[in-house]
This record gives structure tokens, sequence and C-alpha cells, in this order.
């Protein structure tokens, strides 16, 4: 046998070409031993913790939002259970059929079935996807019945919130809403804004629910899940679960059951006061305080939104019906509403009077007009009220006498006094939206005209105009409602309508005397009396129970000037009137006169007259206060366990 | 003489000096490495024999008989089977899209009577034969001449497009790599190698621009170069196995611990990911004596052709030896974020009969390039005898 030359060449090159191949593969091999000892030994720990996000997650259990009640425990805010439907494509396999029949029971609209199916479509089909929520009772009993021939189809018993006293506690306790975007941007840890992207959670939006937003949510709890690499829960823990702690209960001052014949009350048109009015639909609020501790027990305002409304998620047409309605309905009239105190106010200027050396015997005659300054001031009683002393012009509101005081008063003074009752000053009550009012004083001028030096000089004439209530000055119901407290004790009485708070029932305060001579109050006191009792300008709302012996006063205010027929030249009525045009009905009072307990004030917005509107409600209001006498029942506390709700286990049905 | 003819090891052997010449060492490399293959099946199982585990050894068992057949099998034999191979298996390659069985989107299988098999897989083994074939019999002198290149390329040409367009990217090009090889280890000058790489590169892009390659194999290409881009795509098993090798850890969480491969994180964990398990479970040490086997094997194989004296037996063992290792760099690079995610399992390791069995059949040929490896001419000894 012989080698052909050309097999040694070809044999050499074959073991040339062979030992490079060969080291070429030695060397990849070391390449994938330094990628290994990377992944497995550098970097090890990175990998085992990523190991361990993969095993376990975290699943959240929402926490039950607090229970807000009223000063007797009745529920005022509390979580009932909502229907849900749910779907999971996985197991519906024909979606569309199933969808048909969903749709005909719940009738959803075509907006909905296209959300439903884009959440089916970007979701992994085990995860559920919401069909409804909020359904009724009869349509979750039909779709029960329908299940079995609709595959995939989940129903489910979830929390949501629920307000009891409906529109009527609308303003104090506020609603819910879903939290969204500038939420999520605030939350201050990763795990709030987890728990916000929960579906379904709710975040306070307004009132109690909103100041007090994160007492009320509690904490999320949360149950270890394994998961596989799809997302899907493999086995839950419940043994490693953390369970969810149910917000803190949070106990108002309020006694619902006032709130709601108070709410009443306020809207009725069918006053026997009433002649002077076309019974245009009522815009009014109401605020009762216990004097004593300063409880506000009643705190109303109609008309009034439902908060249920919100939670569920409200149309856009009836958002708007809403907000723009003349009635007002979604504002917050005892403390959003800025109305000029009228009459009401000459109670501060008989105080800053006396405080001025005016003695309350100082008597002035009138003959139905001032001269000053070259104008015809006019009584509201264009023949004249005749000598009066303090006491009378209270009990007569007469606006000459004064105008008589305004003249020796200065206009800081009778700013100090207003302040001291309370008036233009914001009392937190634990609600949003409060305006200050307005105290004219030669500061608030100068600061009002601060664009204009000529205008900032205050005129002593202007007195005159503040001294009754009229132009400037404004004040909220809450503020009036203060300011008779104070009148009324002579303390410094503060409103509160939060009592149980942190587990606990706050101690009722005790509030110091005014830093006055008390005696000023008792003209004050007294010509308030004779205004109810002794045929003053409320003498129809006087209290048939002598027990019950009122003391109140008027408050008229103006809207706009005078307005005069434009032939006979007369002073045109209120009932004549466009509604937006009449004048704003006030009322401040208190009893038991004797021994006062609770204060009373009524703001009815163009309710034209103080007396033929705001007083007489002002009345039942004050008659069904007296009659309960809430101040004498009890209060209630929460005791551990109060507040174990139906709705701690999650019911779980499947479809 | 006495005219008794005594065996010559330069003709052929006897079966029983053949069963004498058997190379141990690469039998135990090779059982080794389907036992670590055994014990990751029985763990990915949960701890069950069954799906996998139990049907593996069988395969292993029925693959180490194809191996011991094919190593009796005097190579001279193989030399003249070599081209029959090749063309009956590019015949069931041509039959795949009319008989074939979809599975994963690609058409890979058919059936012949009780087994099913991919014939891609058994052209790894036909495509070396025929190129170890032709270059066995040309003069070294025409190696570079373009003119006797066409016959191999075409070789190469025609089983990589069936496969490409089965669709299996990634046998295809393992294909045509393992007969590149071959050609350059018969001498191809460097040249012409170079100008080949350039007209191959121009090709690949020409292929993309055209469209010519599917989106998702596209993506599968490119995911391992920034696998976090799409966490949940194409790039997710690459995480998925990056996560699960890294949690392993120096000694590994221990046989049948690893979370990951329990929890169903990893895709085709049985298959092609397999090593991933086995790195998880067995951690650094593990993966790195897993390595060191099949390099060993390589080592032996390589040894095999050098020690072989007919050009044939060389080239066939190299080639082997190369389409051998090339698929575990592949895979074990793969799973570790070094190469694209192309479908290619891990010899002797991942679950798959025909990938076993044509592994074993190409060690069978390693054998009996072994066995005859003191054979230069391959002629019979009747043909030696007439000369």
């Amino acid at each position: 046998m012989r080698l052909e030359p050309f097999d040694t060449q070809r044999h050499m090159v074959f073991s040339r070409r062979a030992t490079v191949f060969g080291g070429g593969a030695s060397l990849l091999f070391l390449g994938l031993g330094a990628r290994l000892y990377q992944l497995q030994i550098n970097e090890h720990d990175n990998y085992q913790a990523l190991a361990e996000d993969n095993r376990f997650n975290q699943k959240i259990i929402m926490p039950l939002r607090g229970e807000i009640f009223d000063r007797f425990g009745k529920a005022v805010a509390t979580s009932r259970q909502n229907f849900q439907v749910l779907m999971v494509p996985e197991d519906a396999g024909d979606v569309e059929r199933v969808l048909r029949e969903v749709a005909d029971v719940l009738e959803l609209d075509q907006k909905e079935l296209a959300r439903i199916r884009k959440d089916a479509a970007r979701q992994r089909s085990f995860t559920p996807v919401s069909i409804a929520d909020n359904i009724s009772w009869d349509q979750f009993a039909r779709l029960n019945f329908l299940a079995p021939r609709l595959p995939g189809l989940r129903s489910e018993v979830a929390a949501t919130r629920d307000y009891p006293l409906g529109p009527s506690g609308a303003f104090v306790v506020g609603y819910v809403g879903a939290p969204n975007e500038r939420d999520l941007d605030q939350a201050e840890s990763e795990e709030t804004r987890l728990l916000l992207r929960q579906p379904g959670f709710r975040i306070g939006r307004a009132g109690i629910e909103r100041r007090f937003d994160e007492k009320l949510r509690g904490e999320a709890g949360s149950v270890t899940v394994q998961i596989n690499a799809h997302g899907r829960v493999i086995e839950e823990y419940p043994n490693l679960a953390d369970q969810p702690v149910q917000g803190q209960p949070i106990g108002l001052t309020i006694d619902a059951e006032l709130q709601e014949q108070v709410s009443k009350i306020l809207a009725a048109t069918n006053d026997d006061a009433n002649r002077n009015t076309d019974h245009h639909e009522m815009s009014a609020s109401a605020v009762v305080m216990d004097v004593h501790s300063g409880d506000i027990l009643v705190y109303a305002s109609v008309p009034a939104f439902d908060p249920n409304e919100f939670n569920i998620g409200i149309k856009q047409s009836r958002w708007k019906e809403l907000n723009e309605s003349e009635l007002k309905p979604m504002l917050n009239k005892p403390i959003g509403g800025a109305y000029p105190p009228g009459s009401t106010f000459k109670l501060i200027t008989a105080i800053a009077a006396q405080e001025e050396g005016i003695e309350p015997s100082h008597k002035v005659t009138c003959r139905g007009s001032l001269w000053y300054g070259g104008v015809e001031f006019n009584c509201w009683k264009k023949e004249g009220h005749g000598r009066l002393d303090m006491r009378g012009a209270i009990k007569q509101s007469c606006d000459v006498y004064f105008w008589d005081l305004a003249q020796r008063i200065d206009i800081d003074k009778l700013a100090e006094v207003a302040r001291r009752f309370g008036l233009g000053n914001i009392h937190d009550i634990g609600l949003g939206g409060q305006v200050a009012g307005t105290i004219p004083s030669r500061e608030w001028k100068k600061k009002y005209y601060r664009s204009n030096p000529a205008q900032q000089t205050w005129f002593p004439g202007e007195t005159l105009s503040v001294a009754i209530g009229q132009g400037a000055p404004t004040t909220t119901p809450l503020q009036l409602a203060v300011m008779t407290s104070r009148l009324a004790t002579g303390r410094e009485v503060h409103p509160r309508l939060v009592r149980y708070l942190d587990g606990q029932s706050q101690p009722i305060p005790d509030f110091a005397p005014l830093p006055m001579d008390l005696q000023e109050l008792e003209v004050v006191r007294s010509g308030m009396d004779a205004v109810v009792n002794e045929w003053g300008t409320a003498a129809r709302s006087r209290l048939e129970k002598p027990e019950w012996r009122m003391a109140g006063k008027t408050g008229t205010s103006q809207v706009r000037s005078l307005q005069y027929d434009p032939v006979t030249g007369r002073r045109l009525k209120n009932y004549e009137l466009p509604w937006k045009e009449r004048d704003h009905a006030l009322f401040v009072s208190y009893a038991p006169y004797e021994n006062p307990r609770y204060a009373v004030a009524v703001v009815v917005e163009h309710g034209s007259s103080g007396s033929g509107t705001a007083g007489p409600k002002a009345r039942d209001i004050m008659r069904a206060v007296l009659t309960k006498d809430p101040a004498k029942i009890a209060t209630y506390a929460p005791k551990p366990g109060d507040f174990k709700t139906v709705l701690d286990k999650r019911q779980k049905r499947e479809g | 003489m006495s005219g008794v003819i005594l065996p010559d090891r330069r003709y052929g052997l006897g079966l029983l000096d053949a069963w004498r010449e058997i190379n141990w060492p690469l039998i135990m490399l090779l059982t080794l490495i389907a036992g670590a293959g055994v014990a990751t099946l029985y763990s990915v199982a949960g701890g069950s024999w069954s799906p996998w585990a139990a049907n593996h050894i069988l395969r292993y068992g029925i693959a180490l008989m194809a191996l011991f057949i094919c190593g009796f099998v005097p190579l001279r034999y193989w030399l003249a089977l070599a081209y029959p191979a090749y063309f009956f298996v590019l015949f069931l390659l041509v039959l795949v899209p009319f008989i074939g069985e979809v599975s994963m989107g690609a058409q890979r299988w058919i059936v012949l009577g009780p087994v099913r098999v991919q014939p891609s897989e058994l052209m790894k083994v036909a495509l070396i034969l025929a190129l170890a074939r032709y270059y066995h019999g040309l003069e070294f002198k025409r190696v570079s001449n373009p003119i006797f290149l066409v016959p191999p390329l075409l070789l190469i040409a025609m089983p990589v497009v069936l496969i490409f367009k089965q669709p299996d990217l990634g046998t295809a090009l393992m294909v045509a790599a393992s007969g590149v090889a071959v050609i350059l280890l018969a001498g191809l000058s460097w040249r012409v190698t170079i100008v080949g790489v350039i007209a191959a590169f121009v090709g690949a892009v020409t292929a993309i621009k055209m469209g010519l390659l599917k989106a998702y194999q596209i993506k599968r290409l490119t995911a391992f170069m920034d696998p976090e881009s799409d966490p949940l795509g194409s790039g997710y098993h690459l995480t998925q196995s990056k996560i699960a090798l890294g949690s392993g850890g120096l000694a590994g969480k221990g046989f049948m611990e690893g979370t990951q491969s329990q929890l169903q994180f990893l895709p085709e964990k049985h298959t092609d990911f397999i090593f991933t398990i086995f790195g998880e479970e067995f951690g650094f040490i593990g993966a790195m004596v897993l390595l060191a086997l099949y390099f060993a094997v390589f080592i032996t194989a390589a040894n095999i052709a050098m020690q072989a004296k007919s050009h044939f037996g060389r080239l066939l063992a190299m080639g082997l030896a190369i389409s051998f290792i090339l698929y575990v760099l592949i895979n074990t690079g793969m799973v570790m974020g070094l190469a694209p995610v192309v479908g290619v399992p891990l010899p002797l390791v991942s679950y798959g009969g025909t990938v076993m069995l044509t592994v074993m059949v190409s060690f069978g040929l390693v054998m009996s390039t072994w066995i005859n490896r003191d054979q230069d001419t391959l002629r019979t000894a009747s043909t030696v005898s007439s000369l």
C-alpha cells in the first residue's frame, strides 16, 4: 500500500484544522464556564431575589372603610353588599353568547359591552373581567338563575359605601369616589398606591369622608399566593394572610333623626307664613347647636345631592343638572354660603354700642327715616317706631335706632365685637369648602381697595349700613349659630362636628367666658325674647309651651338695591320680584330662654322675609329639637366588636 | 506463507475483534450524560418516572444498541452507504411537507411505521457522511477549486433549504454549520473560505430583507441581546431561564428542589431548557461537571478522528464531534443568554427520541471509525489481495 503524496498533505491540513476547531471549542467552553460563574456566583443574590418574587406574590385584601355614625350610634356612612358580575373568558368559551345573555338581563349598552370586550382582550384569559357593579338584587338573582347556561360567569358580593341618610347627610358625611391619577401620584408609598389601584377601592372626596380619609381607610391586608409564570394563582396560603384592619369608626355630633326632620322643615313650601311668596322651591340651610358643648346637632342644607349617586358613579347629565340648578344643591350652604346678616347683626351693634359707652336706656325717636350726610335713610317701617330704647329697638328691629348708634360706634370696634362672637371667622369643624364671610373694617377696606388708594378711607356713613347688617358684611349660617350660642351663654362656644375619634369620645370642652362685661348681653337677650314673645317682629314664631320659651332675631338681607315700580314709584314687594332678586330670610334663636341649651340659625335664600319665612322654620326646628331634647339623651360610644360587619368574610359564589 | 490469511487490521475485523476494540471510555461518558438527563427529567416531572424519565432510559438503551450496531458495521460499508443514506434522508425531508405532522407551528415529524422521526435530525448525520465520502475521494489540490466546491455546497444547500422551510431555523443553521465545518476540515483554502463567509452574510441579509424569516424567528434571534425589552414575549423564556440558573448558586438548590421548574416558570423545560433545570438544582458545580463531560466526549471523538488513518474516518468522526459540540454550545449558550433562542436541544439530556437516536448513531459511526482506525484506504481485503 502506497500513500499518495496528496494523502499526506490532506492529513496534515486536517490535523491542523482539527486542532484549530478543538482549540476554538475549548475557548467557547471556557466562555460558557465564565458565564455560568457570572450568573450563578456573582449575580446569585440578585437572581435569588427574583426567583422568590417569581414564586410568591402578595394579593391585597381590601380593608373595610370605617363607619361613620351619629351621636346615638346610627350609621350615616357604612358598607353594604355590592353585587358584582364577573366573567372569566377562559371558562366562558363563547364569550359573545354569554355577553348577549348578560346584556339582556343587565341592560348593558354598546359602550359598556365595548369596554368589557376591551378588558377581556387585554388581560390573560383566566383573569376575571368586571361586567357590572352595584346591580340590583333582582338582576343578581336572575343571573344566578341563568348561571348554569352561562359558563365562566361569576357573581361576587363585595363591600361598597352606603349612605343611609341620603341627601340629608350629604354635606356632613360627604362621599367617596374612585381614586384618580392625582391621588396615585400623591400616594406616599408604593403599598398605598397598590391599594388605590384595587378595583372598587374608594377614597373620601368630600365632607368627613374626605377630611378623615386616612383614618377611615384602614389598613390593607394581604395573602401570600403562589403563582406560576402566567400569574395564575396556584395556591393561596391563608395561614400567611395578613388580615386587613377596618378603618376606625368616627362619631359625629349630628342627630340623624333630627337632621332628617330639619331637612324636611327647610324644604317645606306650604308654610302658612309663606303667603307673600309664590311657593318657590326652598334653597335653605340650618344649623342647630348645643350651646353647652358646641355640638352641631343638625347641619342641614336643602336641596342636596344623594352621596350614593357619587359612589356608584354619577351620570354626566345628572352632574350638570346638579351644578346648574338655581337652588344650588351642590353648595354646602351652612359653611359655604355667605349672606349679609341683615338685622341679626343688630345684636352685635347693640353690644358694640354699650362698649362705646352707650347705655341700653339710650333712647331714639324713629320717624321712619334718618337724614345723614344729605341722604335720607329709610327705616323698614315707613311710619316710624316712635321713641325706643335699646331693648325696644331690638324687638322692633328699628333701623333708625341702630343708625343712631352707628354714628357713635367706630367701625373697628364693631368689627372686633363681630369677630368676638364668631362672625367672619373660620370654624374648623372638619369640613372643607368653608368661607369666612366678610366683616368690614378699616383694614378690610384698605385690603379690598388695595389697587385704588383713593377708595381706602373709611367714611363714617358706611358704618350705618354695616350696623344693620346690609351691604358689605356677610356671614355663614354656622357663624350665626355660633354667634347665637355665645350670646346665649356668654361663653366662647366653639362648634364641633366630630365627637368620637381615634377610639375615644372627645371630651366636652369647658368654654371660657367671653372677655367682656357679660352684663352687656342682658339687653340683647331680653330684646330677643321680646322679638318672639312680646309681639315683636317674630311674634308668630312663638312656641306654645312656656318651658320652650324661645328668644330670636329676624333678619332680611337685601340681595340688590331696592326696586321701584316704574309707573307708580311704589317700592316693589318681594313676591313681585324674580326669585333670584328677592331678599334672603334669616333667623337666629335660642331656647329655652331662661336656661339656654339650643341655638338655631336658619337662612332661606331669597326667602323674602326673616319673620315670614325663616322665623317659622326656626320655630318648627326648635320645636322638634325641644321635643326630643337630644342633649339629655346619652350619647353612644362604640364598644369593641360593634363594627364587625357581615362583610368581613367576602362571600364568593361560583356562578 | 502458510496460506492462512491473518486478519489484517488495515482491511477489517471480525465481530469478536471489533468487540475488543470498543472505546469504553466514550460509552461511559455518553452514559453519564444520559444519566444526568434521566435525573433532570425525573425532577422536572415532579419526582416521577413518567412521562419522561423512564422513556428516556428506554430510548437510551435502544440508542445504545444502535450505537453498537453502527459501530460494528465496518467503516468501508459506511463509505459505500454514505450517498444512499444521504439521499434517503433527503427524500424523507422532501416528504415532510406532505405527510409530516405539525408540532409547535412547524412540520418536522413523519411517521414511519411505529416511530415518529424528524428527518431534519437524521440529516445532521447523513450530511456529514455524504460530505466525508465526497472529500475522501477528492484529490487535495481540487478541494479549493470552485468547481469541486459546487457538489458539497449543493449537498448542504438542499437539506438546509428544506429544513428552513419546515420551518426550523435553528436546525437549518446547525446543519449548514456542520457541513461547512467538514469542508473546512477537508482543507478548503482560507481565501475561498473568506469569500464564502462574505457571500453567506450577504445571503442572510438578503433573506431577512426579502422576508424569508418569519417575524417570530427574527424576534427570537435578537431577543437574547435584550430580554428585558419584552419580558412577557420572546425574551421571556430567557429571563426566566437566567433567574433559574442564577438562583441555583454555587451548589444548587438540590435535586428536585428547583422552584422555578416546579412552578412551571420555564418553558420547554424538559427539552430545550433542560440545562437550566440542571443548573438550578445542581448549581455551578453540577453545571460545570456536565459541561466537562460534554467536553470530554468531544475530545475523545476528536482524538479518534486524529488517530484514524482513512480520510473518510477522520472527516466523519471530526465532523460528528463538531456537530455534537456545536449543539452543546448553542443550547447552553442559549439558556445563559449568550446565543439566540433557537430550538436546539441539549444532546442526550433533552427529552426527544430522534435526537437521542441521531446522537447515538453518530457516535456509532465514530465508534466504527475507532474500531477501523488502522484501515487507510477502506478497500475490502479481497480488493487488496487482488492488487
